[in-house]
C-alpha cells in the first residue's frame, strides 16, 4: 500500500490544482491523506476546504490540528487509512461470497474471524508512506513538531511486522525550477531520518499541486513496475493473484 | 497504535437500553465511565446484574477488542470471564456495535495513592508486575499501562481494565498512551515485548508520585533530548523515588530478566528502602503517632467523665 502525506498549513497559490494532482495520485493507486496545521488563528475557509478537498480527491483523511497534536494524528490517519483500505477490499469479498454489505452485517461469530484475518493483513502487508511537507515561510514555526512527528511515524511503522519504509520530500524547492526536495530516500529506521530541516531556506510560494505530481513520480519511479513490461498483464496478474489470497482469507 | 479518536460520538444518556440485534439480551446504560480511543464505556446492568459496555462506531474495531479478550479468558480459565456478550443495537436509528465486560470495582492507581497514601505504592507496585508477569506468560503485552487503566479496591488488590488494546508479543503496540511510551522517550522500539510494559510501570510510579514535575519536564524538553537521562534526574531528587532508583533504572533500560524477576527486585527495593526508614532514628511512623494520640484522647475522656459524675 503507498500513501503520500501532505502537511500543509493554507491554500496552495501556485501551479496545478493540488486538488486534479491528489485526484492522479489516486488513480495511481496511492491515497493522499492531508494534515493541516494551524496553531494561531484559523487555517481560513479557502485552506480549509481545499486541505478537505485534496483528501477527497486523493482516497484519503483530512485533519485540521494544532503542532502539539500533530503526531498522533498522522499515525492516526496512517493506520486508519490501511485499515480502511483492508476493510473496504474485505466488504467488497464479503459482498461478492456472501452477498452481505459490510463486515458489521455479518453475525458476531463469524465477524470474529473476520476480523482476525483483517488485522493480520493490517500488521503484515507492506506499507510506503512518502511525507511531503509544505515549508513555506509561514510553516517555519511549525517545522520541529513536523520533524517530531515523522521521526515518530517512522518508529511506529518500524515496529509492524510488515515491511514498511518513509520517505520525506519538502517543497518549495530553493530555485526556479525546483518545485520541491527529497530529504530522506526510501527508509525503514527513524535513526536514519535525523535533523532533515535544518538548512531550508523558507520562501513564500506554495506550490501543493505540482510537488504532490512531482512526488507520484518518484513513488512509481521507487516502487512500481521495476521492469516495463507489457503492462496490462502485469497488473491484472497482479489482481487476480490478490484476489485469490483475500478470498482463501474469508472463506 | 491507536493513540486518539476522531469519530464523535455523543454520550448517551442514562435509561438508554441497547437490546441486542443477534443474542437478544437488553442492557441499561446507567453512567459513561470512560472514554476509549474509539468508543466509550458504560457501566451498565441487565437482570440487576452490574457490568461494563463498550461501544463504538466500528465494528471491525470493536469485534478485534473483543477478540483480544475472548483469547485471554480461553487462555485463563480459571477465573470469571471478562468477555460476557458481542453484540450491536439500534440506537437513535442506527446500527451500534458493542461488547458486554464484567464490571471492574476499584479506583485508578492515582487516585487510590491520594486517598490512602503512597505506603501502598509497594503492595499495588507488586500486585501490577505479578498480573503482567501472567500476561506475558501467556504471550501478551498489555501496553497501554497507565493510572486510568490499572484499578485498584480494597487493601491494594488490582486488576487492568481496557484489555482491548493489548498486543501479542512481537507485533506493534496497538495502544499506549504519549507520556508512558517507551518510544516517545527513545527508550525503545514499539514492538510488544515485556520490556516495553516495564518501562510504562516505571512511568506509571513516576506520574503517580512527582506528577508535577514530570509534566513539567514533558512540557519543556525538546524531542531530540526526550530520554531516560532525563527521568532518572526527577527519579533521584525526589525522596519517595529515590529509594526505588535502582528498580527504576532497570525499568527504564529493560534490565530484567523477565517480569517475575521485575516484580522480585522491585519487593526487595521497597523492603529495602522501609528498613532503611525505620532505622532512621528519631522518626516515629505516623499510624503510632497516631494510635498514641488516639489512646490518650480516650484515656482523658474516659478520665474526665469519671471526674465529673
Amino acid at each position: 500500500m503507498k500513501q503520500i502525506l501532505l502537511i500543509t498549513d493554507g491554500g496552495s497559490n501556485v501551479g496545478d490544482s493540488p486538488v486534479v494532482a491528489a485526484a492522479q495520485a489516486y488513480a495511481e493507486g496511492i491515497t493522499v491523506n492531508v494534515a493541516g496545521i494551524v496553531d494561531e488563528g484559523t487555517i481560513g475557509e479557502l485552506g480549509a476546504t481545499e486541505i478537505a478537498e485534496i483528501a477527497k480527491a486523493g482516497g484519503g483523511i483530512s485533519r485540521i490540528v494544532t503542532s502539539g497534536q500533530l503526531s498522533r494524528t498522522v499515525q492516526m490517519m496512517t493506520r486508519q487509512t490501511i485499515a480502511g483500505s483492508i476493510r473496504q477490499a474485505v466488504n467488497q469479498e464479503l459482498r461478492q461470497l456472501f452477498g452481505v454489505e459490510n463486515v458489521g452485517a455479518l453475525p458476531p461469530s463469524k465477524r470474529s474471524e473476520v476480523v482476525k484475518v483483517m488485522e493480520e493483513m493490517e500488521e503484515t502487508m507492506s506499507l510506503s508512506v512518502a511525507l511531503l511537507i509544505d515549508a513555506s515561510a509561514s510553516m517555519k514555526p511549525k517545522l520541529h513538531a513536523v520533524e517530531e512527528a515523522i521521526r515518530d511515524l517512522t518508529l511506529s511503522l518500524q515496529a509492524r511486522e510488515g515491511k514498511s519504509q518513509v520517505a520525506v520530500f519538502h517543497y518549495p524547492g530553493s530555485s526556479q525550477d525546483e518545485i520541491c526536495v527529497l530529504d530522506s530516500e526510501w527508509t525503514t529506521y527513524a535513526s536514519k531520518i535525523g535533523t532533515l530541516f535544518g538548512r531550508i531556506r523558507m520562501k513564500g510560494t506554495t506550490p501543493t499541486g505540482p510537488a504532490i505530481l512531482q512526488v507520484v513520480d518518484y513513488i512509481r519511479e521507487t516502487c512500481g513496475n521495476i521492469s516495463y513490461e507489457p503492462i496490462d498483464a502485469q497488473q491484472s496478474s497482479a489482481r487476480s493473484v490478490s484476489n485469490e489470497v483475500r478470498s482463501d482469507y474469508v472463506v | 497504535m491507536t493513540t486518539s479518536s476522531d469519530k464523535e460520538m455523543n454520550p448517551l444518556p442514562p435509561g438508554t437500553l441497547l437490546r441486542g440485534k443477534w443474542h437478544g439480551k437488553t442492557y441499561r446504560l446507567e453512567k459513561l465511565i470512560g472514554l476509549g480511543a474509539n468508543g466509550q464505556v458504560y457501566l451498565a446492568t441487565s437482570n440487576g446484574y452490574r457490568c461494563a459496555v463498550k461501544l463504538g462506531l466500528e465494528a471491525a474495531d470493536l469485534q478485534g477488542e473483543a477478540n483480544i479478550l475472548a483469547a485471554l479468558d480461553h487462555a485463563e480459565k480459571k477465573r470469571r470471564r471478562f468477555l460476557l456478550d458481542v453484540d450491536d443495537a439500534l440506537i437513535g436509528g442506527r446500527e451500534v456495535p458493542f461488547y458486554i465486560m464484567r464490571f471492574v470495582p476499584g479506583v485508578p492507581v492515582n487516585a487510590f495513592l491520594q486517598k490512602h497514601g503512597a505506603q501502598w505504592v509497594g503492595v499495588v507496585g507488586y500486585r501490577l508486575l505479578e498480573r503482567l508477569a501472567q500476561l506475558h506468560e501467556a504471550g501478551w503485552v498489555f501496553g497501554d499501562v497507565k493510572s486510568d487503566n490499572v484499578l485498584v479496591g480494597e487493601y491494594g488488590k488490582l486488576e487492568l481494565v481496557d484489555y482491548g488494546g493489548m498486543s501479542a508479543i512481537g507485533r506493534s503496540v496497538r495502544q499506549f498512551t504519549e507520556i508512558y511510551d517507551r518510544g516517545y522517550w527513545s527508550a525503545g522500539s514499539r514492538t510488544a515485548d515485556a520490556a516495553y510494559d516495564w518501562f510504562s510501570v516505571g512511568m506509571l510510579w513516576l506520574h503517580a508520585l512527582d506528577r508535577k514535575r514530570l509534566l513539567h519536564t514533558t512540557k519543556t524538553l525538546l524531542p531530540q533530548n526526550r530520554n531516560t537521562d532525563e527521568l532518572m534526574k526527577l527519579v533521584r531528587s525526589h525522596p519517595r523515588l529515590k529509594p526505588l532508583e535502582s528498580w527504576l533504572a532497570k525499568a527504564f533500560t529493560g534490565e530484567f530478566e523477565d517480569t517475575r524477576d521485575a516484580a522480585k527486585q522491585w519487593r526487595e527495593a521497597v523492603q529495602q528502602s522501609q528498613k532503611s526508614k525505620a532505622q532512621a532514628p528519631g522518626q516515629v511512623p505516623m499510624w503510632m503517632a497516631g494510635l498514641l494520640a488516639t489512646a490518650v484522647a480516650l484515656s482523658l475522656s474516659v478520665a474526665a467523665v469519671w471526674l465529673f459524675q
